[in-house]
């Protein structure tokens, strides 16, 4: 299967060169390169739900233009819980729209009548890229998306991938975490396998998605050759399991939960006086190791006797169970009478790789984070107070990356886009 | 395929371990070319750390090194002396990025601080990922990925029901938050200089990029104040939703019912006539109060299956089922990954034929092929004639006086 359609458009970054002409957008095309953003004049038909929806924002918030392109009903994952008090999700979305669709428009269609299907080629037709989220509740077909004339990058986000036996198996968070490898190394030996908080399986798809479409957006600009992208999330997080698949394959030896045989016995969070601590003092981090014993021989603490015994110098034994749990009662014995910032204080001072355990309810009072400015307040359509979001994942030396609006509610945009569109085909027919 | 989307762009590479090298493999395997700048004196860690080939150490042996480098090539010097300065310079002078992932101050000991590289290469993009943010109070804090978990909420909301944050058990962040947000902010930036001629200093604090990928349970406690206790596999929204115990030893099977359709669905599948016909469960809200009810009677039927089984019966039936895949059922035993060609042997001179996963996705229906990693210091010399110029005397005498490794 290939896109490249070089015959039909043999100069594709003519082609593609700004396409919204609404009068901000002409404000845009004059703007000097000083605040020209890294996606500004490319515009991405948004067609996810879930797991592609962090893809479209991250080209968001450096200037493409993402729209969502719904239903009259909304999509589904307006529905996704929780929901925001006072909220209706139908119009405004739950928490998880609105942190996934930030800086994106809505437009709606009547996705059901030929019209509406018109107008949705006519904007695929106008964009750069399209992302697509196949699956049952998918509002249209992918072919259709296909089918429509032009170079474009299409970008599938699926579950398991728009090929093989499990194609038309039904997804979630914790199915793609399961049959991708990532619960089974989570969770205790002698319990269940343990699924990551947070949805992880979105971030990680739509991370590998937003990366590979860039790569394939700079192809298609210097070439005019489209692509489409089938990006499976079993695929994404059996990419990511640290050096399990390595393991098996070179040594025959299945890495587990717990890290069993793996995993130094001073790997873990620890209770501590107002909370958790997570320590990290294997002999690979041997500061880290010389550093606690010096601190626990500095308080007197008499158990640091044992950590000088023959068996704690060897690498191999301390990555047995009995030794996990003789360190675990031992160091909550040494830190029980101590507080995060006392440890940390100490992770600074000796050197260790030691940390507190966060509650997401302390993030914002983080000195690091409260320092650099980190959370971002963003309004968000139906409330009447900014709300405290992540800020930026990673910092350029330019202000590129901005929140500029919460997510929109269901059809905000569609006048507005709608307008564009029709002036830009009034423009390429005056062309033609 | 091999495609070369990225051909003509290079990277002087510093990055190490896991995080940064994971990040510039993806160029590396879409066509650029990717100096990885390492040292055999102080050498990456994840060459030194395994796994290796029949359990044999080696420095050209690890196959996770492997994993994180397909396709770059390697030279290897001794980074503390001037020399071998002087020749990373004439490198970024030809370069387009220069990456690494550093604690704060590092790059600057080195000399190759962002000023000092902006000052020969001004249009450079330069990409840094200290754990916690190059400055600020816990700037030189030490982590490694466990720790950037345990400062995000990523390992405090991961653990069981009632019981305390266990996280994830891999450093997590480090194999897709971090280097593929990466990925993306230097594909960003290489698109701002080809528009502006402008490069672009990238700070990416891991903390703040895993923060993202945290993103929905912090939106949750920003605008309620309420935190969510750990859950275990269970949902606040839906249920049944949980891994079940099956058949076999070690065994197992996640069920995520998220629609009343789907509850019916599994009823008929497991035989659970009388749940279904329990009008309390016929919504979420019921089923969530009688959760543990819910799961012993899906426990005992799941006790009787193979977990292969029961995905397999019940997704014929379009209830989200999935067995708990470990890596040996993955590479062995998965039909799907199989059928799309996930996993590609690469020959290479010290570990001999490997399994590597490819990039996991399907560039125009086909497979991006990967190229083996390098041996430690496997292109010093060939960098060095054929980018920088230098005569095989040269390069000789930079041998003899220890600046290559």
């Amino acid at each position: 299967m290939s896109l490249d359609r070089t015959a039909q458009n043999k100069d594709c970054r003519i082609k593609t060169a700004p396409i919204d002409v609404s009068p901000s957008r002409q404000i845009a095309i004059v703007m000097s390169t000083q605040t020209l953003r890294p996606y500004t004049g490319i515009r991405i038909i948004d067609l996810t739900r879930e797991l592609g929806a962090y893809a479209t924002r991250l080209f968001a918030d450096l200037g493409a233009e993402v729209i969502r392109v719904e239903s009259k009903q909304g999509r589904a994952d307006r529905q996704n819980p929780p929901g925001v008090a006072g909220l209706d999700p139908h119009r405004f979305g739950g928490v998880p729209y609105a942190f996934l669709n930030a800086n994106k428009k809505s437009l709606t269609l009547d996705l059901a009548t030929a019209a509406g299907q018109n107008v949705l080629a006519d904007l695929v037709s106008h964009a750069q890229i399209v992302v697509y989220e196949a699956g049952a509740q998918a509002d249209v077909a992918l072919a259709d998306l296909l089918a429509v004339p032009g170079a474009r990058i299409v970008t599938s986000v699926s579950y398991f991938g728009l090929t093989g036996p499990y194609s038309q198996y039904v997804g979630t968070d914790l199915i793609a975490q399961s049959l991708g490898g990532i619960a089974w190394l989570s969770g205790e030996p002698d319990k269940p396998p343990l699924q990551l908080a947070g949805q992880q399986s979105v971030f990680v798809t739509s991370l590998y998605a937003a990366a590979a479409t860039a790569i394939a957006l700079w192809d298609l600009e210097a070439t005019g050759h489209g692509h489409v992208l089938d990006v499976s999330a079993q695929e994404a997080i059996a990419h990511s399991l640290q050096n399990a698949i390595q393991v098996y394959d070179l040594e025959k030896r299945v890495s587990s939960r717990g890290g069993e045989g793996v995993r130094d016995a001073t790997e873990a969070a620890y209770a501590c006086k107002d909370g958790y601590v997570f320590l990290a003092a294997p002999l690979a981090l041997p500061a880290s190791w010389n550093g606690i014993i010096q601190w626990m021989t500095e308080e007197g603490f008499e158990g640091v006797s044992r950590l000088h015994e023959a068996d704690w110098a060897d690498r191999a034994t301390r990555c047995k169970a009995a030794m996990r749990s003789e360190f675990k009662l031992l160091f909550e014995r040494f830190v029980a009478n101590k507080t995060k910032q006392e440890m940390r204080d100490n992770a600074l001072k000796r050197k260790l790789v030691m940390a507190p355990v966060s509650k997401l309810a302390d993030l914002q009072d983080d000195p690091q984070l409260v320092y650099r400015q980190y959370f971002q307040q963003v309004s968000m359509a139906g409330l009447d107070h900014p709300v405290a979001f992540p800020g930026a994942p990673y910092r350029l030396s330019e202000p590129l990356w901005q929140i500029e609006r919460g997510a929109p509610a269901l059809g905000q945009d569609s006048e507005a886009v709608l307008a564009g569109l029709a002036a830009s085909q009034k423009t390429a027919g005056g062309q033609a | 395929m091999f495609p070369q989307f990225l051909k003509g762009i290079r990277f002087a590479d510093l990055t190490w371990a896991g995080a940064g090298p994971f990040s510039t493999k993806l160029f590396s395997d879409f066509g650029a070319e990717i100096i990885k700048v390492e040292s055999g004196s102080r050498v990456d860690p994840v060459r030194a750390g395994g796994p290796f080939r029949d359990g044999i150490a080696g420095i050209n042996r690890s196959g996770y090194f492997a994993s994180r480098n397909t396709g770059k090539k390697s030279l290897a010097m001794n980074l503390k002396s001037r020399k071998s300065r002087d020749i990373l310079y004439d490198i970024i002078r030809t370069s387009d990025v220069v990456s690494n992932n550093f604690g704060p101050g590092a790059m600057e000991r080195l000399g190759l601080g962002y000023d000092e590289v902006k000052a020969i290469k001004p249009d450079i993009i330069y990409l840094s990922m200290p754990m916690y943010g190059e400055d600020g109070p816990l700037a030189s804090l030490l982590g490694v990925g466990m720790t950037i978990s345990a400062v995000t909420g990523l390992m405090w909301q991961t653990g069981y029901q009632g019981e305390g944050p266990i996280g994830p058990g891999t450093h997590f962040p480090d194999h897709a938050a971090n280097p593929y947000h990466a990925a993306f902010a230097i594909m960003a930036a290489l698109r701002h200089r080809r528009a502006t001629g402008r490069g672009l200093k990238i700070d990416l604090s891991q903390v703040e990029s895993t923060i993202n990928c945290m993103g929905l349970p912090f939106l949750e406690y920003a605008l309620t104040g309420q935190e969510r206790e750990r859950m275990g596999n269970r949902s606040p929204f839906h249920a049944p939703h949980n891994i079940f115990a099956c058949a076999g030893a070690d065994d197992w099977c996640a069920i995520a019912v998220e629609t009343d359709r789907q509850w019916q669905a599994l009823c008929q599948v497991t035989g659970l006539s009388e749940l279904a016909a329990d009008p309390a469960l016929a919504h979420a809200q019921g089923r969530l109060q009688q959760v543990e009810r819910i799961e012993q009677a899906v426990t005992q039927w799941t006790r009787q299956h193979g977990a292969k089984d029961v995905m397999a019966r019940l997704q014929a039936e379009g209830v989200p089922a999935g067995m708990v895949m470990n890596s040996r059922h993955l590479m062995e035993e998965d039909d799907q990954l199989r059928h799309r060609g996930y996993w590609q042997t690469l020959d290479h001179p010290e570990i001999g034929e490997s399994q590597f996963t490819s990039p996991p996705f399907l560039l125009d229906g086909e497979r991006v092929n990967l190229r083996r990693p390098p041996l430690l210091g496997e292109h010093s010399e060939d960098l060095l004639q054929q980018l920088l110029g230098y005569s095989a005397a040269q390069v000789q005498a930079l041998r003899d006086d220890g600046v290559l490794e």
